[in-house]
């Protein structure tokens, strides 16, 4: 078994002995993937990274990061981390800020000069770095934060909502980013309480809600329960009795659709494109206008709603088999 | 290495983005200019061109002691020591607290550099405001007093340490503040009113010190007069009596007024030994607690002490010209007052000031400053950002 990239068991931390902001949150993170951390505000994301990056203590832990227990400083010289919300020193431009955490990071003068040429090109900032970080708009302060968590070269990088308050066009650009980072071999770390970006770029994911991890695994995984075929149909369903056997023994369900209901959909929870085929077929003979035949799935989005809910509803325990979805992949504001 | 000198670099760019560094500048500029501009020489003080009124002169201070002597008091003292300080104190109270801002910090704490040593390097550093200021201050200084004064004095150049360990004492409290309550205001405010507060220990001090030593040279005098009259009185009683009943009439009057004499000052010397031990009491307990507190004006006032040898005070050498010792007639007693010498008290509290050791005006104010400091680390390595 190859060391991981992140490897927690059991990380608790309660703050000044009364909010507990992680109870008991283990998960495994490979080298090379890039993993999604959802959840809602105040799901104890944030503390889990400051952890990791040694910038709150743990209440108890047991793990390692790279290879070295977590809290080894030495460590943190193969780490990038753009935390929430960054702020920067205002009197310094964009290219001494890069060279100032560079350093801290122990990269050397050299090699500071080269990557900050690279980074400041990646995040498209080169004709900016000589200007002071006071004159930079929110978006260009979360480039150069960016750029700053590459400079020394990470072997893994932490992103905390790395796209807040960032334009639609911005987004775009650290969504590119983000698959660049990975396609470069990097392990990242992606906090974000929007979907839309982790949807699109993240291997895994694990879902927090109340410093617990109620979900982890694949998109695909945490999806497979919801997939289903829709299909839409004009007007009321045509009397006949083929069609309905069909919708029992595929435990269908048909509710009527549209403004004025005045169309008939058809939920079957299948993800076999062959197994609807004979409905298709009995629905043709009984001369039903069929208007689109889809597979769906439950959006991160509904995932993350119905993993807050359940929590809601059942304290620590995981559960909500309700798929209420209705079109797979909403795409966001990306 | 490369993160410490990463982090003075960025400390140095904080300063150059300051204002306020570049006003102070300008104000150090404008002083040591003053000082050029002031001439001394045997007829007097004059600016520039210009006589000034002031009986001042080479026939009192030799020219290197009076530039000395200003950029001491005037430069040092009054400037460097205070409004220079001010404004660096203005100037590097937000250092910790902008620091310490959320989404600031994290990045710098998530290096590959312990807490500790992140702390310690970022409170250094911020010495470089004053580091710098007196740096210039005391080269122009350096150059005025020896091409106006004709001494080179190297010595001058120990004011750069001596400003930087005296603004440290009041750095380590305003850090301490800064990072509990991670307010420039509060940090600023308060580290001023401790400022004010020890100012105000020393002050009183100063006075009590003063008002011991002339309740000392009291007691020594009167010591020394009864004596003198007890000599005189046996001396009196050994002598054969006059005849004639008018004389040993008048000389029993004598001794007896003189034996009265006697008894008074028997018991004002009781009484300026009461008042002595009182005013001690008060005055060790005062550098009791001194022991335990940054000492500011007694750590620039070492400055003085090297620079400037006793005898070349003005205290020290106009003493000779007239001959007389300016006397205040003290005690309730109109009929036998107890006189004062002020020079004479003036010098032995300039004595004793200058005997106090280095170690204990330096060292244990450096242990203050470890303390605070200490402490402020420690909340800061244990803190959640
Ligand atoms: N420095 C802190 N001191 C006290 N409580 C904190 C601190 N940071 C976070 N919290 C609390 O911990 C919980 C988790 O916060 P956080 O990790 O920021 O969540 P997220 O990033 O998922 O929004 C919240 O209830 C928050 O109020
Ligand atoms: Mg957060």
């Amino acid at each position: 078994m190859t060391a991981a990239a992140i490897d927690l068991t059991n990380v608790e931390k309660t703050y000044r002995g009364r909010i507990r902001a992680l109870r008991g949150v283990s998960m495994r993170v490979e080298k090379g993937e890039v993993f999604g951390l959802l959840g809602p505000n105040g799901a104890g994301k944030s503390t889990l990274v400051k952890i990791l990056t040694t910038v709150v203590r743990p209440t108890r832990i047991s793990g390692t990061l790279l290879g070295a227990p977590v809290g080894d400083k030495a460590a943190l010289a193969r780490v990038g981390y753009l935390p929430e919300n960054p702020r920067f020193p205002e009197y310094l431009t964009g290219g001494q800020v890069l060279d100032l955490f560079a350093a801290m990071a122990k990269v050397g003068r050299a090699d500071r000069k080269r990557r900050a040429a690279e980074t400041l090109d990646l995040v498209g900032m080169t004709s900016w770095a000589s200007t002071r970080i006071g004159r930079y708009s929110k978006g260009m302060r979360q480039r150069i934060g960016l750029a700053q968590a590459l400079m020394n070269d990470p072997e893994i990088v932490f992103l905390d909502e790395p796209t807040d308050g960032v334009d639609p066009v911005g987004r775009r650009e650290i969504r590119e980013m983000l698959i660049r980072m990975r396609d470069e071999g990097r392990t990242v770390l992606l906090n974000s309480h929007l979907l839309s970006e982790a949807e699109t770029v993240c291997g895994r994911v694990a879902i927090m809600v109340k410093g617990q991890v109620v979900r982890l695994g694949t998109l695909d995984d945490l999806t497979r329960h919801s997939r289903r075929y829709e299909i839409e149909a004009s007007g009321a369903l045509p009397a006949g009795d083929g069609w309905r056997t069909l919708i029992q023994q595929l435990n269908a369900e048909v509710r009527a659709v549209g403004e004025d209901r005045d169309r008939s959909l058809i939920v079957a929870p299948t993800d076999e494109a062959a197994a609807v085929q004979p409905l298709l077929d009995a629905l043709r003979a009984s001369r039903a206008t069929i208007r689109s035949v889809r597979p769906v799935r439950a959006s991160l989005e509904e995932l993350f709603i119905e993993s807050v809910q359940s929590m809601g509803e059942e304290g620590a325990g995981v559960g909500g088999q309700k798929g209420r979805a209705k079109h797979g992949g909403k795409g966001g504001a990306l | 290495m490369t993160q410490t000198w990463a982090l003075f670099v960025e400390s140095y760019r904080h300063l150059n983005a300051k204002k306020l560094f570049w006003i102070a500048l300008v104000i150090s500029g404008l002083i040591v200019a003053a000082f050029a501009m002031v001439g001394i020489d045997e007829e007097g003080l004059s600016i520039l061109v210009w006589r000034l009124p002031i009986p001042v002169s080479t026939a009192i201070l030799s020219a290197d002691v009076f530039y000395k002597l200003m950029f001491l008091n005037l430069g040092v003292t009054f400037w460097l020591a205070w409004g220079a300080t001010i404004l660096a104190l203005v100037s590097t109270a937000g250092v910790m607290p902008e620091f310490l801002a959320g989404g600031a910090v994290d990045v710098t704490l998530a290096k590959p550099i312990s807490r500790l040593r992140l702390f310690l390097t970022k409170y250094a550093a911020a010495m470089l405001f004053v580091g710098l200021q007196v740096g210039v201050f005391s080269t122009a200084s350096f150059l005025v007093i020896g091409l106006r004064g004709g001494s080179w004095e190297p010595s001058v150049f120990l004011s750069v340490p001596i400003v930087v360990v005296f603004f440290s004492y009041l750095y380590s409290v305003c850090t301490l503040l800064g990072v509990v309550t991670r307010s420039t205001v509060a940090a600023l405010l308060l580290t001023m009113l401790v400022w004010l507060g020890l100012f105000a220990v020393n002050s009183t001090e100063a006075i009590l010190l003063m008002v011991r030593t002339q309740a000392e040279q009291s007691v020594q005098w009167l010591e020394g007069d009864i004596a003198s009259r007890e000599q005189a009185l046996a001396a009196a009683e050994d002598e054969e009596p006059k005849e004639g009943i008018l004389n040993t009439l008048k000389s029993g009057m004598n001794s007896n007024k003189k034996e009265a004499e006697l008894a008074t000052r028997k018991t004002q010397l009781e009484d300026a030994r009461k008042e002595l031990r009182t005013i001690s009491i008060w005055q060790n307990s005062f550098v009791g607690v001194k022991t335990a507190l940054p000492k500011t004006s007694e750590t620039i006032g070492l400055l003085e002490r090297w620079m400037v040898d006793m005898a070349d005070l003005p205290a020290f050498n106009d003493g000779g010209d007239d001959g007389s010792t300016r006397v205040r007639y003290d005690g309730g007693d109109r009929e036998l007052p107890i006189p004062q010498d002020n020079e004479a008290v003036e010098r032995a509290v300039i004595e004793k000031s200058r005997a106090r050791s280095v170690g204990w005006i330096v060292g244990t104010s450096l242990i203050f400053e470890a303390f605070v400091v200490g402490l402020a680390a420690w909340i800061f390595c244990r803190r959640d950002f």
